[in-house]
């Protein structure tokens, strides 16, 4: 990443030009969601507030899976607050980074903490600032923040845009063509992405299971039900696989 | 679900979200989040994801229900085989509507 300057300005650039290319693999989700919001029966204009107020495509996409399937608004909200959770990491992530900054600029920065926008401003602070966990405080001048912000307005830029451009599309798809199914066919691609590794293919697994085994229960709690249990397996099956590396460890021995 | 608790529920989870966000650069000083924590957001959207899909594929109206002739899971069957296979989001989305639309009009 070559700096643009050392002035407020390149920095914002530099930020937004290094996000760019992600906005590649953005676009299409913002989009589904727009065309899903709607197929759900969301209106338009509170399913491009909601790009604003959540900000969180992964979130968005499953309140609206959640409507089709008539859920309930209590185990919507707490699918939706459980699966961002990981949010708390990323803040974690960069507080040191972020904490010598006035008030205003971390309620700011806080807003535009997402996935992508996080990936891309964390390079760049650990490449600037690799000793920052040693409580020093940031180096005068520090313009860290004004790249972060370049990331972070990229993505919410775009992000809004291809809602409503999802939105306006979505509008002129005949509900006769199931488009609704496009929103698990994009769950199913994600976790083939995500199923990497043992414990998490034990979460999808018990969780796949339990949303059959659960599914009577009223308002769709069962989801909530079948997510915690699929949780417990993954978190279970983490510490197996952690114990059998140990044990292979001392084998080796 | 009514537009008003739809947009409750939409600003509660704006808020939640939020503040997730923002607590470790704003509210708490600790930066040292404990393991389990981290071993737990790895398996959250797998197991969000595999429980919202198994619902949307074999459960109606509260009751599960797993035939042969439905088209969904068949679609999603191959919409999985493609996903697995190139590890691109927008091929297994065309490729499971593809499927779709062909199960329907077969089945």
């Amino acid at each position: 990443m070559a700096h643009l300057g050392r002035t407020k300005w390149g920095e914002f650039l530099a930020g937004c030009r290094d996000e760019a290319p992600l906005q590649l693999g953005v676009l299409p989700f913002g989009m589904l969601y727009g065309i899903g919001a709607l197929a759900a029966g969301m209106p338009a204009w509170l399913a491009q507030l909601a790009s604003a107020i959540v900000f969180a495509g992964a979130a968005q996409l499953v309140i609206v899976q959640m409507l089709t399937a008539a859920a309930g608004a209590l185990p919507i909200g707490l699918t939706a607050s459980l699966l961002n959770l990981r949010h708390v990491l990323y803040s974690a992530s960069v507080a040191d980074y972020v904490r010598h900054l006035p008030r205003r600029w971390r309620l700011l920065l806080a807003y535009l903490l997402t996935d992508e926008a996080y990936a891309v401003a964390i390079l760049r602070y650990q490449s600037t600032r690799p000793d920052v966990s040693d409580g020093r405080p940031a180096p005068a001048g520090d313009l860290g923040h004004w790249y972060f912000l370049g990331c972070g307005f990229t993505l919410w830029a775009c992000w809004q845009l291809s809602t409503a451009a999802g939105l306006l599309f979505g509008a002129t798809i005949p509900p006769e063509w199931d488009i609704d199914f496009a929103v698990p066919l994009t769950f199913i691609a994600l976790l083939t992405l995500l199923l990497r590794e043992r414990a998490g293919q034990a979460a999808a697994l018990v969780a796949a299971l339990g949303a059959l085994a659960f599914a009577a229960l009223p308002y769709k709690l069962g989801l909530v039900a079948a997510i915690l249990l699929g949780l417990v397996a993954g978190v279970w099956a983490s510490r197996r696989g952690e114990r059998a590396v140990q044990d292979g460890k001392e084998v080796d021995r | 679900m009514s537009t008003p608790a739809l947009i409750g529920l939409l600003l509660a989870v704006g808020i939640v979200t939020y503040l997730y966000r923002y607590s470790m650069i704003g509210l708490f000083a600790s930066r040292n989040l404990p393991g389990w924590l981290h071993a737990l957001c790895r398996h959250i959207a797998p197991a969000s994801f595999a429980a919202l899909t198994a619902s949307a594929l074999f459960v109606h109206g509260g009751e599960v229900s797993i035939a042969l002739d439905a088209p969904k899971p068949w679609a999603a069957l191959i919409a999985a085989l493609v996903a697995w296979r190139t590890r691109s989001v927008l091929a297994t989305i065309g490729a499971g509507m593809a499927a779709l639309y062909l199960f329907k009009f077969l089945l």
